[in-house]
């Protein structure tokens, strides 16, 4: 049981260390659009790449989680193109 | 999590069917609430739901692209941005890297100016015109001799400060702004419909008289200032066709650039599509977190948690750090 808190904290402090690194580039280049909307993408994915590997982990993958996680992504990228992209 | 015997739960739908209204209620709920029996999210977060949001925002961001082709100026940005504000912020950039300061100049004012109505008149957003026209054309136009001469340009920002930090975190922009070539500057702040958008266009005209003696004295900075300060009131002044009046003169007339107000501020309304998408999704989330520890509902799902945080992540960088504005 004690194993499995350790390897959920651990992948936590992924997410959050990844989300940290991405807000700080989003902050740093805030004026260039271009880089945004990469940095977006770069986000959406590696989001879904940590929910699947994340589930893996623990064993309980199945395809309609993955589906979850990928759309999860793809709206979190909307949400972010609807307003770099003007 | 609750398990039903077989027993009870054919009471529960012979209840049920006593009473459709009671199911209609249990249907709706779980739209908006996991379902306990099922383990499963509510309805508006399933995955298919989740798909018809994203389609829906990318409906409304086609909208958004097509209305201003249809009715040009409809959409556009809103700008409060100054040549005086513009100038103050440069000189303060120059003057922490060590710098002069750069007097504003009329002749690259001017220049300025003619670019910024060359672009909306041909519908352009580039350092070089469709016909082969190069910013030191203009300068060279307003009889400016100079050694070095350079040009930044920005369009949809909000603020003078957004401009002036834009150009800085820009290389390229970044090196005319602090080259220790340049002596005066030139702005243009003006207002207009460009590729169906209502917004505002700076150009910015760096410039090193060949003549030292040429460089722009305090007062004819202040001159240029004034004069840009009591620029006529409308970007864009038709004026009336009276006799006598030369065809030229009855073309728009660009002028320096007031506080604008489209009638529909694309920024605020693609910021407000974001954010209602995100927040109602979100909301959906925080809902779900709440009521399966309430009633020790465990669903066969992705983490919750992990989904709430990235989104609330996602709109508060919506709403403040984004900001609108384009350099070249």
């Amino acid at each position: 049981m004690k194993e499995k808190t350790d390897t959920h904290l651990v992948e936590y402090a992924v997410l959050l260390s990844l989300a940290a690194i991405i807000s700080l580039l989003f902050y740093y280049f805030r004026y260039d659009h271009r880089v945004l909307i990469f940095l977006s993408g770069v986000a959406s994915f590696g989001y879904v790449l940590w929910g699947i590997i994340h589930h893996a982990v623990e064993g309980r993958l199945t395809k309609f989680i993955a589906a979850e996680y990928a759309v999860f992504g793809v709206l979190i990228f909307f949400l972010l193109y609807t307003v770099l992209s003007f | 999590m609750s398990v039903l015997t077989g027993k009870k739960k054919s009471n529960i739908v012979k209840d049920w069917r006593q009473q459709p209204k009671s199911i209609e209620k249990f249907q709706f709920v779980h739209h908006f609430l996991p379902h306990p029996e099922q383990q499963k999210r509510a309805t508006l977060l399933s995955n298919r739901a989740i798909v018809i949001y994203c389609l829906a925002m990318l409906l409304i961001a086609g909208v958004f692209r097509f209305l201003p082709k249809v009715v040009p100026g409809v959409l556009g940005y809103a700008s409060d941005i100054t040549v005086k504000d513009l100038l103050t912020y440069t000189n303060a950039r120059r003057k922490d890297a060590g710098l002069s300061e750069l007097r504003l100049n009329s002749a690259l004012t001017s220049a300025a100016h003619q670019k910024a109505e060359d672009m909306f008149k041909d519908q352009y957003w580039a350092h070089i015109s469709p016909d082969g026209t190069e910013p030191w054309d203009f300068i060279l136009g307003q009889n400016y001799d100079y050694i070095y001469a350079g040009e930044n340009l920005a369009k949809n920002f909000s603020n003078s400060k957004d401009v002036v930090e834009a150009w800085m975190k820009s290389t390229s922009h970044k090196e005319n702004l602090l080259s220790p070539n340049y002596d005066e500057i030139g702005f243009a702040v003006v207002n207009g419909v460009i590729e169906g958008y209502e917004t505002t266009l700076v150009v910015q005209m760096f410039g090193r008289p060949r003549n030292a003696a040429q460089v722009a004295s305090v007062y004819e900075e202040q001159t240029v200032l004034e004069k840009e300060a009591t620029a006529a009131v409308s970007e864009r002044v038709e004026l009336p066709a009276t006799e006598g009046t030369s065809e030229s003169l009855q073309q728009p007339v660009y002028t320096q650039a007031l506080p604008e107000n489209p009638a529909l501020d694309v920024t605020v309304a693609t910021k407000t599509v974001s954010a209602v998408f995100g927040g109602f999704v979100g909301t959906l989330l925080a809902l779900d977190v709440w009521y399966s520890k309430r009633k020790g509902i465990h669903k066969f799902t992705g983490h919750t948690v992990a989904h709430l945080g990235i989104l609330v992540l996602v709109v508060a960088s919506i709403w403040f750090v984004l900001t609108p504005g384009i350099v070249l």
